[in-house]
């Protein structure tokens, strides 16, 4: 649920957020409207994915709530305070899509120097860099400088510099970028815990098969506005049901399934939709009472990519 | 620990800020060795390598660099104040600079002893006008750099640099008396980095005026300071405000 309408503390508030860029083109202004009016509140402890095609204003959304940009219209609230703000900025932790740092700087002076920006003391920020040091299995390469860095390694790095003020509201744009697959099960495994100690957490992601694994909160973003929230989406399809019959598919069909219901009939196969788990013994128990000889039934669930793949088609 | 952090960096921030520093030392020891009978020419080379040049080099990217790359993204989600960014970093490289010119102070003075080349009676007064100069210098090009991208600002200021000076020097030859020629000629003297100011200073001409110290005037030499310092805070001022209201974004250039 993004809509956090439950008792739980919201964390993150956004009101009829509006975002346009101001371009000069060619002595002309030319508006690009990025975010269109979006609303949304995100509870403590809860996983969000953010997800749409190219240029939706993922990103943008991000920057507003990280307070990196500033909305046209509208508000971003982080903890109870304007998203730009200082107090707003002591419970956010930020990850880019491509981190960049200091390249004669090792990774321990990195975290170091942004445990510093923090306002940490020094023995906090060592034993900040210790625990996050081995939760990121960082210890390799910790006296490394950061100019020989993987991909992989500097997406640690930047994981480790969001999480160094254990932050209240983590934003993470594509952190399973360059990560090898043992790191992208410890990212997971990490996400989890820190959700199970209350922090939020907004990933911005493509991995969708990555963002399913964690949770089932998500916001479907396209040209700018908000098509669906994770509620919306499950509620669309739960997925469908394969019954392979021995003959007669399209009479049974026509005699026994509402047409909203069928998405295709052959003489040996029916492929229904179903909404709620519940609906499954009904159908095929009227389908059996309707003389149908079905030889097998397969429910296949409709995963996030399904999903968006749906809201995109429906769309374009 | 901020403080210390955000000055530290601007020394580490890049390779070639020790080759800067060296090379800069290389220059002034074959300048004083080189214009040796005529000292005053070789503190103007002083003034205007270690003064202008020198803050240009140190700074040339200082924010730009950041935000082309999109490191920016991760500074400005921390919780302080943005301006504390540009305060340690302009005091960060001012540290530098004071190390810098005591250094090449030392350097001069070894060259003078070993070989008797070259007059360091004013060596001090000219060593304090190049720090005052790499101040104003540095403030400016940083605050540039808050909204040109990569190491543009070095560019810039060097091109406005040489489009004022010769558009002065073009107006004052052509038309000496005109009111466009004078406006220029104070934006110049008053307005930018006051070369033309603190190479008086440093030369002693304002020995003509109250309360003299040595060769030079106490008073005036207070004023030029004071003058210096407040060029310094305001072109520090307009980078603070800019990079507390600007708008970051982060993608990789």
């Amino acid at each position: 649920m993004i809509r956090n309408d439950n008792k739980q503390t919201t964390v993150v508030e956004c009101e009829q957020l509006t975002k346009v860029y101001r371009k000069l083109l060619a002595g002309r202004s030319k508006d690009v409207c990025a975010l269109q009016s979006i609303s949304l509140s995100v509870a403590e402890g809860q996983i969000v994915g953010l997800i749409g095609p190219n240029g939706a204003g993922k990103s943008t959304l991000l920057n507003l709530m990280a307070g990196l940009i500033f909305p046209t219209e509208g508000r971003v609230s982080v903890c109870g305070h304007p998203a730009r703000s200082i107090k707003a900025r002591s419970g956010l932790g930020y990850m880019p899509e491509h981190p960049a740092f200091l390249g004669r700087y090792s990774a321990w002076a990195t975290l170091r120097y942004h445990g510093a920006l923090l306002g940490l003391s020094r023995h906090a920020i060592s034993t900040q860099i210790d625990k996050l040091t081995e939760q990121l299995q960082m210890d390799e390469y910790i006296d490394r400088p950061c100019s020989d860095f993987s991909q992989g390694m500097k997406q640690r790095l930047a994981l480790a510099i969001a999480l160094m003020n254990d932050p209240r509201f983590l934003l993470l744009d594509e952190p399973s970028n360059g990560l090898d697959p043992i790191g992208i099960i410890q990212l997971r495994d990490l996400l989890k815990k820190l959700r199970d100690k209350g922090t939020s957490i907004v990933i911005s992601s493509h991995r969708l098969g990555e963002l399913e694994k964690l949770t089932n909160d998500y916001i479907f973003l396209y040209r700018g506005q908000v098509v669906s929230f994770g509620d919306k989406i499950a509620a669309g399809h739960l997925g469908r049901l394969r019954v392979e019959l021995v003959s007669n598919g399209n009479q049974i069909a026509k005699k026994l399934l509402p047409p909203a219901k069928l998405i295709s009939s052959t003489e040996t196969e029916l492929v229904i939709a179903v909404g709620d788990d519940d609906e499954v013994p009904d159908i095929v128990s009227s389908l059996a009472k309707g003389d149908a000889r079905i030889t097998s039934v397969l429910l296949q669930r409709e995963d996030i990519e399904d999903v968006f793949l749906r809201l995109y088609n429906e769309r374009n | 620990m901020r403080a210390y952090e955000l000055m530290k960096e601007t020394f580490f921030r890049k390779m070639y800020i020790y080759i800067v520093h060296l090379s800069w030392f290389a220059v002034y020891g074959l300048f004083f060795v080189l214009l040796e009978p005529e000292e005053e020419d070789f503190y103007q080379i002083l003034l205007f390598w270690g003064g202008f040049i020198l803050p240009l080099a140190l700074s040339a990217g200082i924010f730009g660099d950041d935000i082309s790359s999109g490191r920016v993204c991760i500074l400005a989600t921390k919780p302080f104040w943005l301006g504390e960014l540009y305060i340690y970093r302009i005091l960060g490289l001012s540290v530098q600079a004071a190390v810098h010119f005591i250094l090449a102070g030392c350097l001069l003075l070894i060259i003078h002893l070993f070989t008797g080349i070259g007059n360091i009676e004013d060596l001090g007064s000219w060593l304090f006008s190049c720090w005052l100069l790499f101040n104003a210098w540095a403030a400016l090009s940083t605050s540039l750099s808050v909204v040109v991208k990569r190491a543009y600002n070095f560019i810039f200021l060097l091109a406005a640099v040489l489009f004022f000076f010769f558009l002065n020097g073009i107006l004052g030859w052509m038309s000496p008396d005109d009111t466009m020629t004078k406006v220029i000629d104070a934006f110049v003297k008053y307005v930018c980095p006051p070369f033309e100011m603190l190479t008086k200073m440093a030369k002693g001409e304002y020995a003509k005026y109250s309360l003299i110290v040595g060769k030079y005037s106490a008073i005036k030499a207070i004023a030029c300071v004071t003058h210096t310092f407040v060029l310094t805070v305001f072109y520090g001022i307009l980078g603070v405000l800019v990079l507390s209201r600007r708008q970051f974004t982060c993608s990789q250039e």
